[in-house]
């Protein structure tokens, strides 16, 4: 891994971050539903950084988020890490198996199934030990998930093209640093 | 780079996959019901011991009595309700229509558990309830 992508892993993190503590700010009509916009960025890392730039990014966040939040190695940081670290493989293994079949918008769909999935059998697993709620929201929670998964996808693919067009201007960021 | 260019740019694989999560997801959200079995029953325990199970899409009336007094439960499209208690607050009857978790009456020592919660024990209620 060069110097220069590390700043940009660094700064990636920095800005999934941010993300994720301003989505906190949007009201929900239930507590715990996310959009995930945090997401856009591991997308973007992910495309334009690879496979291990984005698991890199998911892993700070989740991490740096659940202490910002107190709750490290808590029940929510499980459902957090088991999400994000699905979440990544999931695009991974796709990206790997077919690479020119999705986009962005395909793989932020991806990323938010597997993500759901694996929240739903750990809320299973952890908490809920009862299968019938669980796979009566399962369906809610994936279609909540799919229209999330598509603006997230979107807005990526936005903020790829853009970073792309305006490639002089990353590279003095990363060299300002 | 605007929205639409980067909608008209999405791969058939992204498109179809959308489409493919919306569907299922939808068509999850309305069938899930009958598939997931109706374990749903309305229990109605009498000073801590089961008298009456009914499944809880049976509409009906029942009566129930103890030695503290009485009341009448009824059943009617997957909701129970107690219509008439014989105790002084009516808390019970307030409590109106549920389709999931207790109408508990403490005076006449009747509890009726809605839902597909696993059956009490015998006597699993407290010494200071019981």
């Amino acid at each position: 891994m060069q110097q220069q992508d590390k700043y940009r892993i660094a700064l990636l993190s920095a800005y999934a971050l941010a993300l994720h503590g301003f989505e906190s700010l949007i009201p929900m009509p239930i507590p715990w539903l996310r959009i995930g916009l945090a997401n856009i960025i591991t997308i973007t890392a992910f495309i334009l950084l690879g496979f291990r730039a984005a698991l890199m990014v998911t892993l700070v966040r989740v991490v740096i988020a659940s202490i910002f939040t107190g709750s490290f190695l808590g029940p929510g940081f499980m459902l957090s890490m088991g999400g994000g670290l699905a979440s990544i493989l999931a695009m991974g293994a796709v990206f790997y198996v077919a690479p020119g079949l999705f986009g962005p918008v395909g793989l932020s769909l991806i990323g938010a199934l597997f993500h759901n999935l694996s929240q739903l059998f750990l809320a299973y697993l952890l908490f809920i030990r009862k299968i019938e709620p669980v796979l009566f929201i399962a369906p809610v929670l994936i279609m909540i998930g799919t229209i999330a998964g598509l603006v997230n996808g979107l807005a990526a693919d936005l903020l790829i093209k853009g970073l792309k067009n305006g490639g002089d201007k990353i590279q003095n960021t990363a060299e300002w640093k | 780079m605007s929205l639409r260019e980067t909608i008209n740019g999405t791969t058939a694989g992204d498109r179809v996959l959308f489409i493919f999560l919306l569907l299922v997801s939808f068509i999850g959200i309305f069938f899930i019901k009958e598939v997931l079995p109706r374990g749903n029953e309305v229990v109605i325990e009498v000073e801590g011991r089961v008298a009456y199970e009914y499944p809880l899409d049976s509409d009906r009336t029942v009566k129930v009595e103890s030695r503290y007094g009485h009341l009448t439960v009824e059943i009617r499209k997957g909701k129970v309700r107690v219509v008439d208690a014989s105790c002084p607050n009516k808390l019970c009857e307030h409590q109106g229509w549920v389709s999931s978790g207790a109408i508990v009456c403490l005076p006449n020592r009747i509890s009726i558990l809605v839902g597909s919660q696993e059956k009490p024990k015998d006597g699993a209620v407290d010494a200071t309830a019981g």
